[in-house]
């Protein structure tokens, strides 16, 4: 019973030794521990502060870049508009170009009419569909060449400097193709 | 749960030594320990889940985790204002490309049609010198191309009448 006695009084001790040693240890530790939490709260509080500037930032690059694809949207719709408009007036002079070449060689079959005009409306798309800018330089050089000569053909032979039946420099051109 | 077993031990041991009436008391107490263990461990594990749901919920609800939210947010909207912007101008594009093309099919339209009707005007000039089953033969082509709006096949038979001719 004494030795039970004993050994449970051990048990105590140990556990007072252990709590007085943990509060040594706190009060020895005290400072850091502040500093520690001081060091924890102000990280946080930094990091809060770092989030919302960031936060409104990146709401201002928001409204700016909305801005910046409205009108850039609204500016290329405008250049679409444009380019219909361009490619309307382009068919239209094509299609003048015909009736100027029919009106100059009254007897030019219909087929070669179509012809001339079927050619210039390949080389105006070759034009509108190249990707490349040099490419499309090319192709309208190409088509400002053609229609010049076709005028040119008309002209001739309306001023009667030519006794040609069929616009042989533009059918020529066509051929070279 | 440790002196429930040591309790169990003691009532098999004093089984063994066969001590009358204690065994039982020492298996029921022992019971008794066991089943307190458990139910203790149960409160604590529930304590703790507990515990854990509403350092979340504070957590989840605290300022650093809804500014960091807000910013995903921020974020997500700029990569999709990105790609909205990326896909109305292509959008906008199909719709040009497709205006174009109709008006591109309108002239063609227009110009294979006064060729047809060229084709149609010569072919009746040289009536006389076909038989009637060319003339309607070749006069059904006409129609056929110029429906199909086959140009190349429409100079194709106008070559044709010419060579007739």
């Amino acid at each position: 019973m004494t030795t039970f006695k004993s050994w449970i009084l051990t048990l105590v001790k140990l556990f007072h030794s252990v709590k007085d040693e943990n509060l040594q240890w706190k009060k020895a530790n005290q400072d850091q521990q502040v500093k520690l939490k001081h060091a924890r709260v102000l990280a946080a509080k930094t990091l809060e502060a770092e989030l919302k500037k960031r936060s409104v930032q990146l709401e201002h690059e928001l409204t700016l870049l909305r801005t910046k694809n409205n009108t850039e949207l609204s500016m290329f719709k405008t250049k679409c508009k444009q380019d219909i408009k361009d490619y309307k007036q382009y068919l239209a002079s094509l299609d003048q170009l015909k009736r100027s070449i029919q009106a100059s060689y009254k007897h030019l079959p219909e087929a070669v009419a179509f012809t001339i005009h079927h050619h210039a409306k390949h080389l105006l798309n070759q034009m509108w569909e190249a990707k490349d800018f040099e490419q499309k330089m090319q192709h309208e050089i190409q088509l400002i060449k053609f229609m010049t000569t076709v005028h040119e053909d008309a002209r001739l032979h309306l001023e009667g400097a030519t006794t040609e039946k069929l616009p042989e420099r533009t059918l020529s051109l066509i051929q070279q193709k | 749960m440790f002196a429930a077993f040591a309790v169990f031990m003691s009532a098999d041991m004093l089984l063994w030594l066969a001590v009358p009436g204690l065994p039982g008391l020492m298996t029921q107490f022992g019971l008794a320990t066991l089943l307190t263990a458990f139910a203790l461990l149960l409160i604590t594990g529930l304590f703790i889940v507990i515990k854990l749901i509403i350092a979340a919920c504070f957590d989840y609800f605290s300022a650093r985790q809804r500014l960091k939210r807000r910013l995903w947010f921020n974020q997500s909207q700029q990569d999709r204002l990105k790609q909205l912007f990326y896909f109305r101008t292509l959008q906008i594009n199909y719709f040009n490309e497709l205006k174009r093309k109709r008006l591109l099919s309108a002239n063609n339209r227009q110009h294979i049609k006064s060729l047809s009707k060229a084709i149609d005007k010569d072919l009746h000039s040289i009536k006389q010198q076909l038989s009637k089953k060319t003339y309607l033969q070749l006069r059904r082509e006409n129609i056929q191309y110029r429906d199909k709006q086959d140009a190349d096949a429409l100079l194709k038979l106008q070559q044709k009448i010419a060579t007739i001719v």
